[in-house]
């Protein structure tokens, strides 16, 4: 059994209810415990760092020194956001302890920055803690005939001195698990482009433009889904989608997952669990496609019973 | 009685504005053996030399002191000055009191001047106990080994084989011409690579003085300038080159196909095969790695074909040994692998290709006869996009520095693409272009009217896919925005590298790189060709990257430099090397192990005067020594002295501050 | 127009290199990161040009383009930069600097930029956590667009998308706190 320091974020228990609730299923079967980090803060996110200097190491800062109080030497955050700004805190921390010790006042009360746990975000953590065979072997209803096109956004493979984590261009841990899930990762050169993050709010235009060239560029790529691991990046993709198809004058029908949703789903969890019904587009349509055999992979030699097993699905 | 002549530069303001040379001089006078001191501005010049050969003849001088700059810099000029004068050039101690004292301590005009003081006071010293030493004849072996059969390494040959001076041509693959012989057309005449480059081939391999080795390399290099020998192994061919005649009834029915070398790997060639039709020598080799009869013991078709029955299984590589006199390495480039470039989807995309594998595609003996085609579904483009500094120019992925050549071979394909497809159009992605050579600007600006070629100033942001085109995406700086180019084909103009074996060679040798592995020359200004190590020559891309013309020039360069060593009966050598006292010479051999020139070997003497027994005493090689001073610090029984550097000597210099 | 050799030292340069931790000098506008950023467009003047007016020193020009207040910190553009240069950490100094000296973009898309990061904050400094819905409607009350996104409400709404409350902390005192030691830090500068 392994524990997990757990930062929840902001849009746990709103937006990303659904990344929250399938992430916590998904450990349950990986046996990892989550310990969340007492009374955590809001990291900041953009506004922080965009409007402060202080206030932005600040705010992560009171978290990484609670969490410090908690035993386990590592933290996984889930949204993307979060995992940036504490990422970033800690390393500047931890290159400057000058300007720790001046952050370190601010919260004080709370404890002493000391740098001890190390911070990842959740993929990081599925792909290098967990690893791909102990995923694949969790598999009870693979999701074979889904293809899917894996989308990064900007925040947990960049910056490489931030991250150390895959690539910054084409990065591949999130494809990977979703074949391990039995899933068709598609060939998307949008992996990395930014959604439009924090502006979905204040500057909506721009997220409607920069989201729409990722659907755009999905739905070029073959995929019946788009696969995230970031609540904005979710948000910014489902919920304007509608907007988008209206002003683009295309249909695209593309739902978003949490990768935690399918490796929930592909896990033998009830569809009831997966809270799909939070989704702004339907996600049925793109299921339906696990089981389908694809006629240009004829040659695959699938058994009928395992072609059965798959179709239980629906 | 000892009779000291100083001499003290002002060197211009180089060292006057830092000491008081006036009282360095005053100083020295009142050293006992010092006859005459006096100070002037430049002591290199005429007059100055003049000064210091009046000075000896009029004062009877025995020993001369230069207080000026480095020895680097003058001391030869001031020994031919005493050479002139009738006294033997070892006889002058230069005192460095300008990169000692007065360019290092700039800010203490007292304490520089001290340190002058004694270091002239030094030199003093020494020179009373200095030796006259004379130089030493070395024989001298009158044969170049030129590693490397590319333009470079063919052109060194000639010029020194057309001076009657035997060359040993060593060349790794099978067939000289190197990456010459994979152009097409080279700027910026827009000759055919092949034309100009295959007659000189043929030169090599007919001419009377020059020995080709091919599909070989060099495995061990012994001895010192004049007189080194080189082990060679000259790999197995299983072919036997005298009895074969080139017909090529062999690879036309082997039936292993392997990716092409020649060809970037862009079609196949057999297992047995000649690199290029016009291969020199025209013989094929059998790859050992696919052969199946090599590897499998199976197929045997091309012995069976063999009409002169020339294919032999059985051939083992083959050690040879020669003795040369000098080594000119031309080992050329290797291109750098664009794969860090992940944003541009290398090695995703097929449509994206390299410079040399566009090059292979226009050129007439290509796998595309003569025409560009689309590596995905072979379709001939029509946009064209080349984006240059892929590689080079960038700290973040690849090499810091420019590789001279791809501005010029760029403009070039572009040219070849509007030739090869009328309808098409190029697009450039460039920071700047580099032009700089004779009709190079010309050549650009001809390219840029005659071909209608789109220059976009920007690097190039991200490549992705469209359908069945390439969406090249950057900034057009020129007019602040963004462009997208629909290419048909990405062309990538990837950087120069040094070979990548370069550093193994250098070791062998025996001479330095640099940190990109290009080998490296004595000195980038005044001495471009020759290495740290005497007789060691570099032509071409293995010292930094340049064209043809640059290469041509180089190579022409190390043959007058071969030729100018070779050009008596003997060399002379530097005297300043080490002798060993037989009476001290312990035997201990500690001497022996230390020389990093293998210089020092053992000798057997007789145990005393007129005894039978015999005793081991080192004995040092006259002509190996290049008097590094090592064996001198090892002796335990003071036993060696080096000339120039003799105990007395430095005695003196210590005991005189 | 513009003319040079007037301004004495480049001391924006100087307090540009020290803030970001990058050094503006080594730019040597190639445009990589023009074509990378995904929102150069609807930048008055694209990275390689604010670098450009960096190192000519016109203060006032960087620290009025809206540049660095449509600036994602995606990190696409450092990620691709060959000489490496932390281009959002350049961008971040200008806008800090800005904020500091009190130079600010008063086009109505910046303030209405500046106006959602003024709530985000100010959320966070009463809850110690986001209350979303407050916040969006605060921010469609005081950028006078009171419908903006209306039309997802009752959808998201009736999916749970946004919670209708926030569970404030139990220390929002210690992030009150934590916001006034953070100004005197920025005043002490």
């Amino acid at each position: 059994m392994k524990k997990l320091t757990y930062f929840p974020g902001c849009s746990a228990h709103g937006t990303s209810e659904e990344f929250d609730s399938t992430l916590k299923l998904v450990l349950k079967t990986l046996d990892v415990v989550l310990e969340d980090i007492p009374d955590w803060n809001c990291c900041g996110a953009t506004s922080a760092h965009v409007m402060t200097e202080n206030l932005a190491y600040a705010l992560p800062m009171r978290n990484l020194v609670l969490a410090e109080k908690l035993e386990n030497t590592t933290m996984g955050i889930a949204c993307a956001s979060c995992y940036q700004r504490m990422k970033v805190t800690k390393v500047h921390m931890d290159e400057n302890p000058e300007l720790a010790k001046r952050i370190n006042s601010t919260v004080v009360e709370d404890g002493t920055y000391h740098g001890s746990v190390e911070i990842k975000s959740m993929l990081q953590y599925a792909y290098e803690d967990i690893g791909l065979e102990t995923i694949k072997s969790k598999v009870t209803k693979p999701l074979t005939g889904l293809k899917v096109a894996c989308y990064y956004g900007c925040l947990l493979t960049r910056p490489k001195n931030i991250t150390h984590f895959d690539s910054p261009e084409y990065p591949v841990s999130m494809d990977q698990i979703c074949e391990a899930l039995g899933a068709t990762a598609t060939d998307f050169d949008f992996k990395t482009e930014c959604c439009g993050a924090s502006f979905s709010i204040s500057n909506t235009e721009v997220v409607e433009s920069l989201s729409g060239k990722i659907l755009e560029m999905a739905k070029e790529s073959g995929a019946h889904a788009i696969v995230v691991a970031c609540p904005l990046c979710q948000s910014n993709l489902d919920m304007r989608q509608p907007d988008i198809e209206k002003l683009q004058g295309v249909k695209y029908g593309i739902p978003v997952f949490y990768f935690t949703q399918l490796m929930a789903l592909a896990f033998g969890y009830p569809i009831d669990q997966l809270k799909f019904p939070k989704h702004i587009i339907p996600v049925e349509g793109a299921l339906a496609n696990i089981g389908k055999v694809d006629p240009s992979a004829e040659k695959t030699k699938k058994t009928t019973k395992a072609v059965k097993a798959e179709s239980e699905v629906q | 009685m000892a009779r000291v002549g100083v001499f003290v530069c002002f060197c211009g303001a180089n060292i006057a504005d830092y000491l008081d040379v006036p009282q360095v001089v005053e100083e020295v006078k009142r050293i006992k053996e010092v006859k005459y001191a006096v100070e002037y501005k430049y002591m290199c010049s005429d007059p100055g030399q003049g000064m210091i050969r009046d000075a000896i003849i009029t004062h009877k001088l025995t020993s001369v002191v230069v207080a000026a700059c480095s020895p680097r810099m003058h001391e030869k000029t001031f020994r031919k000055a005493l050479s002139e004068a009738g006294m033997n050039p070892y006889l002058l101690e230069v005192a460095n009191i300008r990169e000692h004292s007065s360019w290092v301590h700039q800010k203490d005009k007292k304490a520089a001047t001290e340190k002058a003081m004694d270091l002239c006071r030094m030199a003093v010293a020494k020179s009373i106990a200095n030796e006259q030493l004379h130089e030493i004849s070395v024989p001298v072996t009158k044969r170049a080994l030129v590693i490397g059969g590319g333009i470079a390494g063919i052109q060194a040959a000639l010029d020194i084989a057309d001076a009657r001076i035997p060359v040993v041509l060593v060349e790794k693959s099978p067939s000289i011409g190197g990456k010459m012989a994979q152009l097409d057309e080279t700027f910026p005449t827009l000759d055919c690579s092949q034309c100009i480059l295959t007659p000189k081939m043929v030169d090599v391999a007919s001419h009377p003085y020059i020995e080709l080795i091919p599909y070989a390399e060099v495995l061990e290099l012994e001895g010192y300038v004049g007189n080194y020998k080189v082990k060679i192994r000259k790999k197995a061919s299983y072919v036997n080159f005298k009895t074969c005649t080139g017909c090529g009834a062999c690879w036309q029915k082997c039936p292993v196909k392997v990716a092409n070398e020649y060809n970037m790997g862009l079609d196949k060639r057999r297992a047995i095969y000649t690199p290029f039709p016009q291969a020199v020598p025209n013989k094929p080799v059998i790859d050992a790695e696919h052969c199946t009869m090599l590897t499998k013991g199976k197929c045997g078709i091309c012995a069976k074909v063999c009409e002169k029955g020339s294919i032999d299984y059985t051939m083992q590589d083959e050690i040879i040994e020669r003795e040369i006199g000098a080594v000119v390495v031309a080992t050329g480039y290797d291109m750098w692998d664009p794969k860090p470039y992940e944003e541009y989807g290398v090695g995703r995309y097929k449509d994206i290709i390299t410079s040399l594998e566009f090059e292979r595609m226009v050129s007439a003996n290509g796998p595309t006869n003569g025409v560009p085609v689309r590596p995905s579904d072979g379709k001939v483009p029509k946009n064209v996009v080349f984006i240059k500094c892929i590689g080079s120019r960038d700290e973040a992925k690849g090499i810091e520095y420019c590789s001279k050549i791809c501005c010029m071979y760029t403009t070039k394909h572009t040219i070849l693409l509007h030739h090869k497809v009328h309808d098409s159009h190029a697009y450039v992605f460039y920071m700047d272009i580099r032009a700089a050579g004779k009709g190079y600007e010309e050549f650009v600006k001809k390219a840029q009217v005659d071909t209608g070629a789109t220059y976009l100033r920007g690097r190039v942001s991200k490549i992705y896919k469209k359908g069945d085109k390439l969406m090249v995406r950057g900034e057009d700086a020129q007019i602040g925005q963004v462009v997208e180019v629909e290419a048909d084909l990405v062309v990538l103009a990837t950087a120069v590298i040094a070979p990548k074996d370069n550093p193994d060679l250098a070791r062998l040798l025996g001479i330095s790189y640099d940190k990109y592995g290009y080998l490296s020359e004595a000195h980038p200004k005044l001495r471009p060709v020759e290495t740290a190590k005497a007789g060691i020559f570099l032509a071409g891309c293995t010292q930094a990257p340049k064209d043809i013309p640059d290469t041509v020039s180089q190579a022409s360069a190390c043959a007058a430099k071969v030729c100018g060593l070779f050009a008596g009966d003997t060399m002379k050598k530097d005297p300043m090397i080490s002798t060993i006292s037989n009476e001290f010479c312990s035997g201990c051999q500690n001497c022996v192990k230390v020389c990093p020139y293998g210089a020092i070997v053992t000798d057997e003497v007789p145990m005393g005067h007129g005894s039978k027994e015999l005793r081991t005493v080192a004995k040092i090689n006259e002509g190996v020594c290049q008097g590094c001073g090592s064996c001198v610090a090892v002796c335990r029984s003071m036993a060696i002295n080096l000339a120039g550097f003799t105990d007395p000597q430095i005695i003196n210099e210590i005991v005189s501050i | 127009m513009i003319t040079l050799g007037t301004q004495g030292k480049n001391t924006f340069l100087e307090a540009v290199n020290e803030k970001s931790g990058a050094n503006v000098l080594e730019c040597y506008q190639c445009g990589k990161c023009v074509g990378t950023c995904p929102v150069s467009q609807y930048m008055d003047f694209p990275p390689r040009e604010i670098m450009q007016m960096i190192k000519l020193g016109l203060k006032n020009e960087s620290y009025m383009a809206n540049s660095h207040w449509f600036c994602l910190t995606c990190s696409a553009c450092s990620g691709r930069c060959p000489r490496e240069i932390d281009i959002p950490a350049v961008m971040e100094a200008v806008r800090h600097l800005a904020i500091e000296e009190n130079y600010l973009n008063t086009s109505t898309k910046v303030k209405e930029i500046r106006k959602f990061h003024e709530i985000f904050l100010s959320m966070i400094k009463r809850y110690g956590r986001n209350y979303e819905l407050r916040m969006m409607a605060e921010f469609n009350i005081r950028t006078r667009n009171l419908f903006k996104d209306m039309h997802l409400a009752p959808k998201a709404l009736l999916k749970g998308k946004i919670p209708l409350g926030v569970k404030p902390l139990k220390s929002a005192k210690a992030i009150r706190r934590m916001y006034a030691i953070a100004e005197k830090l920025e005043k002490k500068k």
